[in-house]
């Protein structure tokens, strides 16, 4: 079940926008010209996590750098800090914590997000 | 009781005089020490700490010949080495551990390398079946790594020792990697002792500078465990992949906890220190040992098992006594404390493990095979 959440100009590039569809809170993301959908309930204290900070993931090669990877987007829940990899929504210290996410395709100018299957 | 092999990985030697660590000193400082006329020798040990109302040693093992206790090899022969089937007590010395609470860093990289020479000559001779720690003044990191690496060919030279904290920042902060990059190179483990940053320099405990011996005994944990956490929260084992931590005298019951709420708050902190790619816990898993005493006295015998069983206790945990100290562990009192299953890991095999030693490195059993 695709649900049309707005036009892709709606959706501005390095943020996320959170809609309601289906009685549904998504957290909509538009990084690097792709689009993804993600549950916005934090797998840990339920907290609004696609409220939280937006940003490219923080690496290091070695102890006290700090380094960033544009490539990997990250969303930080407010509530605690947890982060979690935008694309896959699979948290960045455990990969088998995972927000839910969603299909996401784009049709003459709106942007659909698949309910009835995970990404 | 368990009566297989032992390695007693906290035993503490001393001096019987302080003439005896003078002839390792360089003329140089010996002149610097000695010749103050009237006043007599300069202190050779940190002058500083609470007093403890029973005194520091327990009282029987003062030498009948005199002497302070840890000081004659007779009496901690009889009253470690030969109490047990002991195959190997590491050393570890007694008030001159706290060389890095000196304040002149010039002074106590000389006092730290006549200890090694004092500990290497005046009693790793006298049996093979001691082993010294490498004590190291860090105020001077590089320097503390080249006494590290002098030592390096010599394999009964078995850790690194640290106590005081001579910069009051935690053990894990950049300043104090040159010791740890020589550590590393020489396969020599870390050993923090209880008391680091708590007995010489402020300050003693989290809160500040508590007042009474019993509150300082009492909270003892708290310097090692803000060792700990420094250690990896500054990427010191992804920087030193290969480097073995060894935490002395601070008990182990605290450690579950400590773990659980550090691993959650890398959950939410990971930010700040992108240089770590697993859970704190996990580092701890891999690189970190902890020795028995003081062993917590839970209520009942099997809460404080249940309690270790949370971090592996039975792979982590190596036996120290303390000896000569007033709180120091018996074997048989531990023995009583923990399951039989753990027994022979947790007073040998773990401590093999962790040195990196086979069972043939040491010396064979001195004890008689029952008839």
């Amino acid at each position: 079940m695709s649900v049309d959440v707005g036009a892709l100009d709606d959706f501005a590039e390095g943020a996320v926008r959170v809609i309601e569809a289906d009685g549904r809170e998504i957290g909509v993301v538009r990084w690097s010209g792709r689009l993804y959908a993600l549950s916005n309930v934090c797998v840990h204290q339920s907290g609004p996590v696609c409220r939280g900070i937006l940003s490219a993931r923080l690496t290091a090669a070695a102890p006290g750098c700090m380094e960033l990877d544009a490539t990997t987007p990250v969303i930080a829940c407010p509530w605690h800090g947890w982060e979690y990899d935008v694309r896959t929504g699979a948290a960045i210290w455990d990969s088998t914590y995972r927000l839910r996410t969603y299909p996401v395709s784009v049709a003459s100018g709106r942007v659909l997000v698949d309910l009835a299957r995970p990404a | 009781m368990y009566q297989g092999p032992v390695i007693d990985c906290d035993v503490h030697h001393a001096r019987r005089t302080d003439a005896e660590l003078l002839e390792y000193l360089s003329p140089g400082w010996r002149e610097y020490i000695t010749d103050r006329g009237p006043a007599g020798i300069m202190p050779l040990t940190v002058q500083d700490g609470l007093a403890n109302p029973h005194g520091f040693m327990r009282a029987d093992t003062y030498p009948q010949t005199g002497g302070p206790a840890g000081s004659d090899y007779a009496t901690l022969r009889r009253q470690v080495l030969d109490r047990a089937d002991v195959r190997r007590a590491i050393l570890t010395f007694g008030d001159d551990s706290h060389v890095a609470g000196h304040h002149n860093p010039y002074f106590a990289n000389e006092l730290a390398r006549a200890l090694n020479d004092w500990s290497v000559e005046r009693w790793l001779s006298l049996d093979r079946r001691l082993a010294s720690s490498i004590m190291v003044a860090s105020q001077l990191p590089d320097l503390a790594a080249a006494e590290i690496r002098r030592h390096a060919a010599n394999p009964r030279m078995v850790q690194v020792m640290m106590v005081d904290n001579p910069f009051n920042y935690p053990f894990g902060h950049p300043v104090f990697h040159p010791i740890y990059e020589a550590a590393e190179e020489c396969g020599r483990p870390i050993a923090v002792h209880g008391g680091a940053g708590g007995w010489a320099n402020p300050a003693s405990t989290g809160g500040g500078n508590v007042n009474l011996y019993f509150e300082a005994h009492t909270l003892w944990p708290q310097v090692v465990m803000t060792h700990l956490v420094s250690f990896i929260s500054h990427g010191v084992f992804e920087k030193f992949p290969r480097l073995r931590l060894l935490l002395i005298e601070a008990g182990s019951a605290w450690l579950p906890s400590l773990l659980w709420r550090f691993d959650t708050e890398y959950k939410g902190l990971r930010r700040e220190v992108p240089w770590l790619r697993r859970l704190p816990s996990e580092y701890f898993s891999q690189h970190v040992w902890v020795t028995t005493q003081p062993l917590e006295i839970s209520p009942q015998r099997g809460q404080i098992v249940e309690l270790l069983g949370w971090i592996e206790g039975d792979r982590k945990l190596v036996f120290s006594s303390d000896y000569p100290h007033w709180d120091a562990d018996e074997l048989e009192h531990v023995s009583s404390r923990l399951p039989q299953a753990w027994h022979r890991r947790v007073f040998f095999d773990n401590a093999l493990a962790f040195y990196g030693w086979q069972e043939a490195d040491l010396p064979a059993s001195a004890v008689a095979a029952p008839a």
